[in-house]
């Protein structure tokens, strides 16, 4: 009984979200209306808008926002990839730091506010002329993405048996070999949770794009930014964009249930 | 087998280094330099065309005086304590709830989980749409209720209500999700025993459930708290830190000093004090939940041990070769 009154607080937002981007601005200005067919008629007028000719630059912010999620968790997890399975495989001593201090190291980062950070990036492009541009925003993303990424791997290739990996050295597989033919493969899942994480966690990203980019490199969130600082916004439009967005998490969602089902749920709490 | 040993190798000891070395260099680009970097700023008076010039303690001096940036601060604190709090409180109980459930519970946890993955510039538009005086679903329910209107982001209490609301349907999910882990992962046996003793539902969730659950209670709140000092999307969207600065930030003050105003001198100051106080906050947390749990718990420490022995037991792979 509890859990449903929190389920629907919990939902109603998003079916909210969903009903406003069928309506006509007119069935929004009127007050508020709940349900399709019975309160208003539901039009596809804010999709026409949105994928229609005239389209305010949406598709240019569509596929920036694409490109910097898809690219930089490529490379969060190709060298987020390397750097757990070194500090899975080896042990690291520089001074004072060992494995485990130089991951703490690592992931310590997402304790620093971004804010901190962004501020010295604006100056750094500035000067190198990175300022909105589509390598510098991949860059920052990969950054910020990697600790995540060292974080999730390093669990994942530590449960790798390590009988396995000597089988393979005993058959003559090169260390090179060993990685791509017999870590990755086994470390697949995990590699492909940690790519779908980074993944939403550029594509979420706000701040930076806000600060980092104004023109060429904008994002999907600008974008909505921008429509929803107009006099009268466009609530119609801006559901349907805010739709776009939130369809790539609630992929991911679905997809990441099956592995924290096996990973956290029996792993407890890392 | 001493770890020396493998490094005695210098051909293994180049490969070794060459799979960190990728993200130390990321590491420095965008965490150490930038780190130095802004507390350098923080010591200049520098305007966003890029002249500067050193001028010491003085932009930590005018700040602490502005009183924009002290409310901003309070804000930040308040807004840190109110939604850890509340979404602490509920995430652990919808976790147990959600634990208690025998069908439907995959489904039931994805619909919780959802969302915390939503963007959140989404969510603090669909807020907006929410809290909308006029044409929002909360100000149509309260007045069927028979409630008075409230202007939800022109006065300032409901306004910082708003975003605790905006913020707490976002987060608890976080909670639940860590709390909810935790749950799974406790030792059946002592739970078996205590019903075979006949104590009641209460009594075993207090003396057994919440202090086995402490390690994991002190992650989830250590973590969000953490998050929570980084509020920025959310507010932007709502209210941009209105009414006056009623719900703004120390992250949208540094934002607006920094990038509206042109005075990033003070806007790094800004950041640095914010980056002093999640430090210092940190900190305490951990000492409070290490003195509290004595030696009983160990958060977040027990896999080092375990992470240890299986890199030992990986070296063997190269000594063998």
């Amino acid at each position: 009984m509890l859990l449903a009154i929190w389920l629907a607080f919990a939902l109603f937002p998003i079916y909210w979200t969903v009903a406003t981007a069928f309506k006509t601005p007119i069935d929004i200005y009127q007050g508020p209306k709940y349900v399709p067919f019975i309160d208003f008629h539901p039009t596809v007028m804010s999709w026409e808008r949105l994928f229609g000719p005239q389209n305010f630059s949406f598709f240019k912010d569509f596929a920036n926002s694409l490109l910097f999620g898809s690219m930089s968790a490529l490379l969060a997890v190709l060298l987020g990839a390397f750097a757990a399975y070194g500090l899975a495989q080896y042990r690291y001593k520089f001074g004072f730091y060992k494995n485990d201090d130089i991951a703490y190291l690592l992931v310590s980062q997402r304790f620093m506010p971004p804010i901190v950070a962004v501020l010295a990036i604006y100056i750094t492009y500035q000067k190198l002329s990175l300022l909105d541009s589509r390598l510098g925003m991949i860059l920052a993303y990969t950054a910020f993405d990697l600790p995540l990424a060292i974080f999730l791997l390093r669990n994942f290739f530590e449960q790798i048996p390590v009988e396995l990996e000597q089988a393979a050295a005993i058959d003559g597989y090169g260390k090179v070999e060993r990685l791509l033919r017999v870590v990755f493969p086994l470390a697949a899942p995990g590699l492909a949770a940690a790519y779908m994480i980074c993944f939403v966690f550029s594509w979420n990203d706000f701040l930076f794009a806000l600060i980092l980019t104004f023109d060429n490199a904008t994002t999907l969130p600008i974008m909505i930014t921008n429509l929803n600082t107009q006099m009268q916004p466009m609530w119609w439009l801006l559901s349907a964009v805010g739709i776009v967005v939130m369809v790539p998490p609630v992929i991911v969602a679905v997809f990441l249930d099956r592995y924290m089902q096996r990973q956290v749920l029996r792993g407890g709490v890392r | 087998m001493r770890p020396s040993k493998s490094t005695a190798r210098p051909a293994r000891n180049a490969t070794k280094r060459l799979m960190l070395a990728p993200a130390f260099l990321f590491f420095a680009a965008f965490t150490i330099f930038p780190l130095i970097f802004t507390a350098y700023v923080s010591l200049s008076a520098w305007n966003i065309g890029g002249r500067h010039i050193f001028i010491g303690l003085a932009n930590y001096r005018s700040i602490l005086g502005d009183i924009t940036y002290l409310l901003s601060l309070r804000n930040t604190v308040l807004f840190t304590l109110a939604t850890t709090f509340i979404e602490y409180v509920l995430g652990f109980g919808i976790a147990y709830l959600v634990n208690g459930v025998a069908r439907w519970q995959r489904p039931i946890r994805l619909a919780v989980l959802l969302p915390m993955l939503l963007t959140p510039i989404v969510v603090g538009f669909i807020w907006k749409m929410m809290l909308d005086p006029s044409f929002g679903p909360i100000d149509s329910v309260l007045r069927h209720l028979g409630l008075p209107r409230i202007n939800w982001l022109s006065s300032a209490v409901p306004a910082f209500m708003g975003i605790v609301l905006a913020d707490t349907w976002e987060w608890t999910p976080f909670m639940f999700l860590i709390l909810f882990a935790g749950l799974r992962s406790l030792p059946t046996e002592p739970f078996e025993s205590a019903r075979v003793d006949g104590a009641s539902p209460w009594r075993i969730f207090w003396d057994l459930t919440f202090p086995l659950m402490i390690p994991a209670s002190a992650a989830a709140i250590l973590l969000r708290s953490v998050e929570s000092f980084k509020l920025f999307d959310i507010v932007y969207l709502i209210t941009a830190g209105g009414p006056g600065v009623a719900t703004s930030t120390v992250s949208l003050d540094a934002y607006f000093t920094g990038l509206r105003a042109g005075d990033l001198g003070s806007a790094a100051a800004m950041t640095i004090i914010l980056l002093i106080i999640v430090i210092v906050v940190t900190m305490s947390f951990l000492q409070l939940v290490a003195r509290f749990g004595q030696s009983k718990m160990r958060p977040l420490s027990s896999p080092k041990d375990l992470a240890s022995s299986r890199a030992n037991s990986r070296t063997q792979v190269h000594e063998t070769r």
